[in-house]
């Protein structure tokens, strides 16, 4: 099965979107390589501004280009862009409602050996502090198109999207049709409920190929983190009793979080184990299948923990 | 509009600053009396814009960074006819969006400010969307002097120049003075002149409460040039009020009604 790399999916998007007429303006940090956005720039070099690095300005700047009518995205590795310019994001974007979009690239730890500085694990756990920010982690290649090009075409408003580095191929069926606030269903089970935050799902999928016959696993893809429609959520939980979160994300503020928030809310008394990040630590300098490896975020480490509950 | 009408304009704006801080015993008296003149200036000499076209995409726009400075805008923007005088009457009420710092839900009001060092680059985005559609408005930013302080500011100075923004203006309220005490006390921004030349300004000094000069500065900027302006201009925080000038206390102290009255008669005289 053909794979892709969602920030190539994207630049694609966006060159068809200008096609079509849309007034985008792609702001980069000195991050055309990192947000992949080259065959963007060769086709319309006029519609990228480079700020140099210099997030805070990056967001100031987009929120401006918003007020002047443009349709601005920016694009930075995700540990630089949401982080230095987070009180731009809470104000000039957020708060005054720009409508501007943010894409966070190698959210996780995508960047591996460059380590701790480089990765992000609280992008969801940020964004979430931000009213008005639509957030979306899109779980394939086909999904990151649709996504990509709702925020543009449909959502007037602040929108960040999240998204991991690596290739990945498409599990959405040919004809999914994204829709805001919905769950992406890839699997279903009455043994045990998994939602997996995004790009996860593929270990999770893989995973569930070691467990055979063993289990049958209601398995979601957590892509729309705000809007969220939980009642599919909810309904599945009740009906398996137990619950895995799983993602390349802290446990604190994630898909983790806010799944036990639900089950609080809604009383569904089920069992619940999060796999991500421990709240409280950091990730390791290593790369990122063994970063996978030591935080049980691979598929054995999933297997492993589907197992476990199912005997508990 | 001549200088002479301007300084009339002023003059209903700080009572209206006045009677808004006291009745509603809260505000930033010192920063608001601080900018009159320059807002004075730009809304009924330098801007293009008004009431009816406040939702033109040709519009100029005016960025309040400073923006502890709101009861000065909400006034100007009551003298413009731009927002109703009686929102005035109900500021710091739940009943209306006129808060301590602006937010876009007010009439006039761009884009929420407040926290200091945002809105410099805000204006950049703007004039650079200007540039980049060919369009002839220009972008206006107001920020305090103790708000230069703030490193994003130097950011959006530097791309400011680096897009040839001549359509972008600068205008610094250069009080001396921050919080509690005088910026040279607390971090020294000077040499500000030189600092805004090395980043590629063209940069003016003017007497920030006249009219005459602030017009003159203004008339003469090439809006359509390669360099972005800044106005360095030399204000008292306070400014009008005798017992209010220079004295750091009243950049949060809110007058009474005594001292309010006082403050009346000096304006009055």
């Amino acid at each position: 099965m053909s794979k892709a790399c969602l920030r190539e999916i994207q630049a694609q998007t966006y060159i068809e979107l200008v096609r079509q007429g849309y007034e985008i303006m792609y702001l980069v940090s000195d991050s055309v390589s990192t947000s992949r956005i080259k065959l963007f720039q060769q086709a319309y070099p006029e519609r990228v501004v480079n700020l140099g690095i210099a997030e805070m300005n990056l967001m100031g700047v987009a929120a401006g280009l918003a007020n002047g009518g443009f349709i601005p995205i920016t694009g930075n590795a995700t540990p630089f862009l949401i982080s230095r310019s987070n009180e731009q994001l809470k104000i000039d974007i957020s708060y005054s409602n720009s409508n501007v979009k943010v894409n966070g690239m190698h959210a996780g730890f995508s960047y591996g050996t460059d380590g701790v500085t480089h990765h992000e694990v609280n992008d969801i756990s940020i964004m979430r502090g931000f009213p008005n920010f639509e957030i979306y982690a899109p779980c394939d290649p086909r999904e990151c198109a649709q996504i990509t090009t709702y925020a543009i075409t449909e959502r007037v408003g602040p929108v960040y999207i999240s998204l991991n580095s690596g290739l990945f191929p498409n599990l959405t069926a040919s004809d999914h049709k994204f829709i805001p606030g919905e769950p992406t269903q890839l699997a279903v089970g009455n043994d045990i409920t998994i939602i997996a935050l995004g790009t996860a799902v593929h270990d999770v999928l893989e995973a569930q190929q070691l467990l055979g016959g063993r289990c049958q696993a209601d398995i979601f893809a957590f892509t729309s983190v705000r809007p969220l429609n939980a009642a599919p959520l909810l309904e599945s939980i009740r009906r398996t009793g137990r619950v895995l979160t799983v993602e390349q994300h802290s446990t604190h503020g994630g898909a983790g979080s806010l799944v036990a928030e639900l089950m609080a809310e809604n009383g569904t008394g089920s069992k619940l184990r999060r796999r991500g990040i421990p709240e409280g630590s950091f990730t390791k300098n290593w790369s990122a299948p063994d970063n996978k490896r030591y935080f049980q975020l691979d598929a054995v480490g999933i297997e492993t923990a589907v197992m476990h509950m199912l005997v508990d | 509009m001549e200088p002479d009408l301007i300084k009339m304009k002023s003059k209903e704006i700080r009572k209206l600053i006045l009677s808004t801080i006291v009745k509603a015993k809260g505000g930033h008296a010192g920063a608001s009396l601080s900018e009159v003149d320059i807002l004075a200036t730009l809304y009924f000499h330098v801007l293009r814009i008004s009431a009816e076209t406040l939702q033109d995409p040709l519009r100029d726009r005016f960025i309040l960074s400073k923006g502890h400075g709101s009861e000065g805008l909400y006034c100007t923007l009551a003298a413009k006819g731009i927002l109703p005088k009686s929102e005035l009457d109900r500021y710091l009420t739940h009943a209306c969006d006129l808060s301590i710092h602006p937010t876009n839900h007010v009439p006039g009001v761009e884009i929420c400010t407040g926290a200091l060092g945002h809105g410099f680059s805000i204006a950049v985005g703007i004039a650079l969307s200007a540039k980049k559609k060919n369009q002839s408005y220009r972008a206006f930013v107001l920020t305090g002097d103790g708000e230069l302080e703030e490193g994003s500011n130097w950011e959006a100075a530097m791309s400011a120049a680096h897009f040839k923004l001549g359509n972008l203006t600068v205008i610094v309220d250069n009080n001396q003075l921050q919080l509690i005490d005088f910026i040279s006390h607390t971090m020294e921004i000077e040499p500000l002149f030189d600092k805004f030349v090395s980043f590629g300004f063209d940069v003016h000094v003017v007497d920030g409460h006249s009219p005459q000069d602030l017009c003159r500065v203004f008339d003469n900027l090439d809006y359509e040039g390669d360099k972005p302006h800044a106005i360095i201009a030399r204000t008292i925080k306070g400014k009008g009020i005798s017992f209010m000038e220079n004295v750091p206390e009243w950049h949060h102290r809110i007058p009474t009604e005594v001292e309010g009255e006082a403050a009346f008669r000096e304006l009055e005289a």
